[in-house]
């Protein structure tokens, strides 16, 4: 298992689009996906999920992912959550 | 079955005559029963028929719109298909019904609560709206457990008349005037959304009919007369014949006035006037242009943020505003800053008193990276010079201060960032409230320009909401009390030297233009296709007696005695007038 914590830096936080972004890349890895925030812990690959933790901007977000390709996936959702990818 | 003709009454706010088919829209959350279940393979079953009937539901509704809406939909479906397609939510669904041997509509309906309640404690207003979302796909899977139909309006057949409680802003920008014929609604009053919208796409709208749903039937023919504020029910045969003579004698006179719509909107004596159009899409650009505007006074823009029930991006809200100032080439574009609060509400935000609550200007001013994100798209559409920008109801002078204190540090970040933009945008304010009105003098310094919003302007001068049935009639903008302040805020512009329009309601009442005319307005904008008329009009009068007018209008009392006083003076210099000015 390896992990990072990123910021949400994304002016509305990561909502639904981001949110769908987010679930469609998890998908394609064969890795666990889980995102942690205030303790509560969700799988990355449940949109409803990821929404509950309404991941606020600024909010602080662990990504743990854990399988044969977890490091391509810690990378590339690492860059979605950070909004690196696209705009909003 | 009943085929006795019924005429029920409502209130005129979007004018035309239809002969349709009743389509009835009324949401209700459906009801849940909890019940033990002996199968509990077969309740899995229903489940996953439930979600892929839905699915189906949806991708259907998806297509559907791609081809027939330019609307920014489709990202929202796409979110909500992958909310039925949550496999890990599916299976804790499972698992309940597997646990506790109930009803799945009993295990969906409680997790999906518990789930919702997550979001509707987040200090974020965004994601407690998106809880709405949420319970809009879950209650369409619900009704398809409980063999009910879910309709939206996107479903309508071409030829239908909506029937409804009521439309929420959201519904009722999906509207399609080449499939809806006219709206009828129980709720809704001249100024609601769904007026606006039926306005806008030049259909007509009947609201704020006492016990419409219960009377009517889906499929049925019915009139919707919105000339004098009818729906009429099993019309009689000579009926039907009358109306399809007035509404072929109403397409007559529309096209009679279409040669003066290019002509300069001048007086007899030659004084120009800013004849402009309201607008709230992009499709209305090309009929205000034939109409023969001279610019858009007013381009409302929350229909971005209710049609896509979220925030539009800065490039989405780029790409519309340079479009619609690039298709109206040299002529001014006044944007209007998000408008939402009110009848507006952001979905899901309730609260006591919403026209005197948390609304417009107030919404942006505590919400700066949504406001800024708003000004950046203003700012970058304004780089071919005919864009202006206006802020919505403006009670304070610090409220104008703050609004062009947070756009001029956008303008430093796009300086910084090296975009692109308009520097010299000029900056407007709506005056809609009896304050501002007050306060005018002051608050000419500061700004470039003044629109006068009548429509608030008259609900808080005489503390009247006009979606109340009960008091709607209290409800008028030839009052005099909202023509004093109207007067009063052309004297401030004047003195200032700044432009003062008009783009409520009463600049589309062709019965009050020598009245505005003659208080020294310099600008009317209106819904486009009053424009050709409104021309007719102000080619006809000259400013002398329209000053006449005005001046009289001010010493009377009651609404009823200037509305008298401009039907008789409208009549005497023109005798031809086809369509009666409305009363």
């Amino acid at each position: 298992m390896i992990n990072t914590t990123i910021i949400i830096k994304n002016e509305y936080g990561l909502h639904a689009l981001p949110a769908s972004r987010f679930v469609k890349a998890a998908d394609k890895f064969q890795c666990d996906v889980r995102l942690v925030k205030d303790g509560i812990e969700v799988d990355g690959k449940s949109i409803m999920g990821i929404l509950t933790l309404a991941c606020e901007k600024g909010s602080q977000v662990e990504l743990k992912v854990d399988g044969p390709d977890e490091k391509a996936a810690l990378e590339a959702l690492g860059k979605i959550l950070e909004g690196a990818d696209v705009g909003h | 079955m009943d085929t006795k003709e019924l005429v029920v009454h409502g209130i005129p706010v979007s004018k035309g005559i239809a002969i349709g088919k009743v389509f009835i829209y009324h949401v209700i959350t459906p009801s849940i029963l909890e019940s033990e279940i002996e199968d509990v393979e077969t309740e899995i079953e229903r489940f996953h028929g439930a979600v892929a009937k839905t699915k189906k539901d949806l991708l259907l509704l998806k297509k559907r719109i791609g081809e027939e809406m330019p609307l920014d939909l489709s990202h929202f479906l796409e979110a909500q298909l992958m909310m039925l397609d949550d496999a890990k939510f599916n299976s804790e669904v499972v698992e309940g019904i597997k646990r506790e041997r109930k009803n799945c509509e009993h295990i969906y309906h409680k997790l999906i609560t518990t789930f919702t309640g997550k979001l509707l404690v987040s200090k974020d207003a965004y994601f407690r709206e998106r809880s709405y979302d949420i319970w809009d796909i879950a209650n369409r899977l619900l009704r398809n457990l409980l063999g009910e139909e879910h309709v939206t309006i996107l479903e309508a057949p071409k030829g239908s008349i909506v029937v409804t409680n009521d439309l929420p802003p959201s519904e009722a920008a999906l509207i399609n005037p080449k499939q809806i014929l006219g709206v009828a609604s129980e709720m809704g009053g001249v100024t609601s959304h769904t007026a606006i919208m039926a306005k806008a796409l030049e259909i007509p709208a009947v609201l704020g009919v006492h016990d419409l749903l219960a009377k009517m039937i889906e499929g049925e023919t019915i009139v919707l007369d919105g000339e004098r504020g009818l729906v009429i029910k099993n019309p009689k045969e000579s009926r039907i014949r009358n109306y399809e003579v007035e509404i072929e004698r109403l397409e007559e006179h529309k096209r009679s006035l279409i040669p003066a719509a290019q002509l300069p909107p001048k007086t007899k004596d030659g004084k120009y006037i800013d004849i402009s159009a309201n607008i709230e899409f992009l499709s209305e650009v090309s009929s205000a242009i034939r109409y023969g505007a001279e610019g858009v006074g007013l381009f409302r823009t929350e229909f971005l943020y209710l049609a896509k029930r979220g925030l539009p991006t800065e490039e989405e809200q780029f790409q519309i505003y340079y479009s619609l100032a690039k298709r109206m080439k040299h002529k001014t574009v006044i944007i209007r800053t998000f408008d939402l609060g009110g009848d507006k509400v952001r979905a899901g935000y309730r609260e006591a008193n919403p026209f005197l609550g948390w609304r417009a200007i107030r919404v942006c001013l505590d919400d700066v990276g949504f406001f800024k994100t708003q000004l950046r798209a203003i700012l970058r559409a304004a780089v071919l010079g005919n864009v202006k920008v206006m802020f919505p109801m403006i009670a304070t002078i610090e409220e104008l201060r703050k609004a062009k204190i947070i756009l001029d540090r956008t303008k430093q970040d796009l300086t910084r960032e090296k975009v692109e933009f308009g520097a010299d945008l000029a900056v407007g304010i709506m005056v809609e409230t009896p304050s501002a009105a007050l306060m005018s003098e002051h608050l000419a310094r500061e700004c470039d320009f003044f629109s006068i919003g009548s429509n608030d302007l008259t609900q808080y001068t005489l503390a009247v909401d006009r979606g109340n049935e009960r008091i709607h009639r209290l409800f008028d903008h030839f009052h005099p009390a909202v023509l004093k302040l109207v007067a009063m805020v052309a004297d401030a512009a004047h003195k200032y030297n700044i432009m003062v329009g008009v783009c409520g309601e009463i600049a589309s009442d062709i019965l009050g233009l020598p009245l505005l005319v003659g208080l020294g307005v310099d600008e009317l904008s209106m819904t486009p296709s009053v424009i050709p008329e409104a021309k007719y009009i102000l080619r006809g009068i000259k400013v002398s007696d329209a000053v006449e007018i005005a001046r009289q209008c001010l010493t009377l009392r009651t609404p009823l005695e200037v509305r008298r006083f401009l039907s008789r003076s409208i009549a005497k210099t023109f005798p031809d007038l086809l369509t009666a000015p409305s009363v």
